[in-house]
């Protein structure tokens, strides 16, 4: 999951971006407004992190014009101003979540993973497919009830993928929010990933969940128990 | 002895005007009073006088000497014949003794009349006035003449009683009340609806300012009299330049707010960092910091809830506005409904419209924010919001299908001035805040059980 931090105190933007990195994120961030306006158009994230109280552009200007341009990704508000006038004003303009400092890094984690999965229509902490269970929340894989162990790395490209179903996924979208921007981008390392995914979650062949649309990238086409109907 | 400051303050405008005009009108009239009374008095003396001088002439003209004394054979004037009629005439030698009396005089007694010792020179007059037993209060006019046949100085005499002139005089003198006392009456009556007349722009003025504080006006109208536009202006001003301070007082604690939490995030972050290592390193400490980590929380709910207390302004110097309480409350309805999606909670609404709350918007919300944040966040996924102007006090109610408030803990929930620092880590500064919002503005707050099945939160203004 790429994700955007906007935050102009510089120990705290460095924790965020150290203990969201450790989490599984590809993190990227800016200190301003106007450097944060740049990435949101830059890049394609799948959630952001913004301070309202900003340089440059605050944080309220930067939600609208992000929501101008029509970037849908979910945004948490991180704000040091508790009261319901900032917050009802944040999320009016265009934010889905907001969290007041002081916070405790354990619960951006869990909203931030419950916006990126809310965003891709799942209700629930845990992904249901048929014989497929993905929680999110404790990070585990069970496949017909039986728990099956994952690489961090695995975990990501199907978590990506279950969180797209049915969507046809390209390997520089997998790539691009599943690594940093230096990280040399080798498609065949992705190719491993994806057949050992296979191999996990179908050890018979009997599901074949992922498919390969040659020159598109791939698709998860295993019929979900818990996804609304607009998004499969 | 114990006596209301406001009967030792100054003077009212009403009362200044009231007793200057009253110290005013009893001078004026008394003095007027007083002048006229003397000039009537004067007058009447001064007829009197001219009276018996005619009277004295009378006599001398008719006057005949004789060798016992006096001959008056035709007196004209019938009351010198008529006894008692209170016109006596008398005749002295230059010894005062008497040579003639008029027959109207038989009953008058002379000795003690002053004027028998007096020494009037021919052809002098002198008036007097004198009490007699019988005749009562007498005028006499006595006049020397020297009479050359006998070669003798005499004295004619004329006495006449002021029982009529003193009649007149208090006729005029009750005249005079009479027409004074209407006179003060109707100045009175005239000073009372001028003083309204005079006075009611600054009654207005005050009228104008005390709604104002009620929150129904904005600010003082124009059209003031020109000396009392300059305070209208001013005040509008004064409202103008109040109301901008208290935003920049809040601006200011909201900065403070945020350049402390800001800190506290930081250190919040580093405590994990050190624990994540002491962990990696397989070392201990963890109980040093859940309690660095207990304190952080602490200190934050205390910044939060005490900024909270210090930006809410307090009701008695609101120079606020009727604030339309729907538009507020569908604003956090969908704010809330955003961050608790993952509920799904239907929300079941009573409003009515035109619903108004006096105060500041920022209170509002608060109060409606943490209500509905509460309810939110503890409902199982039902939600009632009614509002409604009952009675002239303004009702909100917040209602939720969650596990309610068991009844012992209701009192205790909101206990007024359940402070900050008291609180319990995780209990959360909402209700608090709450409560301390619905004190300052002299509403009340009750917890019962829903219809729902939850806890139904109820608070009330007066309008």
């Amino acid at each position: 999951m790429r994700l955007l931090i906007v935050e102009d105190e510089d120990l705290l933007r460095a924790q965020l971006v150290k203990a969201l990195a450790d989490a599984g994120f590809v993190v990227d961030s800016a200190g301003d407004g106007e450097s944060g306006l740049f990435q949101a158009r830059e890049c394609d994230y799948d959630a952001a992190i913004i301070d309202l109280g900003l340089p440059k552009i605050n944080g309220i200007e930067l939600i609208k014009t992000i929501r101008q341009d029509g970037k849908n990704f979910p945004i948490l508000i991180l704000t040091a101003r508790d009261n319901w006038t900032d917050k009802v004003e944040g999320l009016d303009c265009g934010a889905d979540d907001y969290v007041v400092k002081p916070f405790q890094i354990e619960e951006i984690k869990a909203r931030l993973n419950a916006l990126v999965r809310r965003a891709a229509g799942f209700s629930k902490p845990t992904l249901d497919f048929a014989g497929l269970s993905l929680d999110t929340t404790a990070k585990r894989l069970s496949v017909n009830d039986e728990e099956v162990e994952l690489t961090a790395y695995e975990y990501k490209v199907l978590e990506y993928l279950m969180l797209h179903p049915g969507k046809v996924v390209s390997k520089t979208e997998l790539t691009e929010h599943l690594y940093d921007q230096d990280y040399d981008r080798d498609s065949n390392v992705l190719e491993v990933f994806i057949r050992r995914l296979r191999q996990k979650l179908d050890p018979d062949e009997s599901l074949k969940p992922i498919d390969t649309i040659r020159g598109q990238g791939y698709r998860f086409i295993v019929p979900a128990n818990n996804v609304p109907a607009n998004k499969v | 002895m114990f006596q209301p400051t406001r009967s030792k303050g100054p003077y009212s405008l009403q009362t200044r005007l009231v007793l200057a005009f009253g110290v005013l009108l009893i001078l004026f009239l008394g003095l007027a009073g007083f002048v006229l009374d003397r000039a009537f008095k004067e007058s009447v003396a001064a007829a009197v006088e001219e009276r018996l001088q005619l009277q004295v002439y009378a006599l001398l003209g008719v006057a005949e000497p004789d060798e016992e004394g006096f001959f008056l054979p035709d007196l004209e004037e019938a009351r010198f014949s008529q006894i008692n009629s209170g016109l006596y005439g008398f005749i002295l030698d230059a010894e005062g003794n008497e040579v003639w009396r008029s027959p109207s005089a038989l009953d008058v007694n002379l000795e003690e009349a002053n004027f028998m010792s007096q020494d009037v020179a021919p052809g002098q007059t002198v008036f007097g006035n004198m009490e007699t037993p019988e005749q009562g209060s007498l005028a006499y006019a006595d006049y020397g003449t020297y009479w050359s046949s006998l070669d003798q100085e005499f004295s004619f005499i004329v006495l006449e009683s002021v029982e009529p002139t003193d009649a007149e005089i208090r006729e005029f003198q009750s005249n005079l009340y009479l027409w004074f006392g209407g006179l003060a009456l109707l100045l009175s009556i005239a000073q009372f609806l001028l003083l309204r007349w005079g006075l009611k722009p600054l009654q207005q003025l005050a009228m104008e300012v005390s709604s104002i504080e009620a929150g129904e006006k904005d600010q003082v109208e124009q059209g003031y009299p020109p000396e009392l536009e300059a305070v209208s202006k001013n005040l509008n001003l004064l409202i103008k330049s109040e109301r901008e301070r208290q935003g920049r007082y809040r601006t200011t604690l909201g900065d403070l707010a945020h350049s402390l939490k800001t800190p506290l995030a930081v250190i919040a972050g580093i405590v994990d960092q050190v624990r994540e290592k002491n962990q990696a390193n397989g070392a201990d400490g963890k109980t040093e910091l859940l309690e660095l980590d207990e304190q952080l929380e602490r200190m934050n709910q205390i910044v939060s809830y005490q900024l909270k207390r210090a930006t809410r302004s307090e009701k008695s110097r609101h120079l606020g506005l009727s604030i339309q309480v729907l538009p507020v409350v569908e604003k956090i309805i969908n704010a809330l409904q955003k961050v608790y999606l993952d509920k799904s909670v239907t929300v079941l609404r009573q409003l009515q419209e035109q619903a108004v709350f006096h105060g500041e918007e920022s209170d509002l919300m608060e109060l409606c924010g943490n209500l509905l944040d509460n309810a939110f966040k503890y409902c199982h996924g039902q939600i009632m919001v009614k509002v409604s102007n009952q009675d002239s006090r303004l009702i909100i109610e917040v209602e939720d299908d969650g596990d309610g408030i068991a009844e012992q803990d209701r009192e205790w929930v909101l206990q007024r001035g359940t402070r900050g620092d008291t609180l319990k880590s995780g209990q959360g500064i909402g209700l608090a805040v709450t409560v301390d919002i619905v004190s300052s503005y002299k509403g009340e707050i009750s917890i019962d059980k829903s219809e729902l099945g939850g806890a139904s939160i109820r608070v009330s203004f007066q309008v």
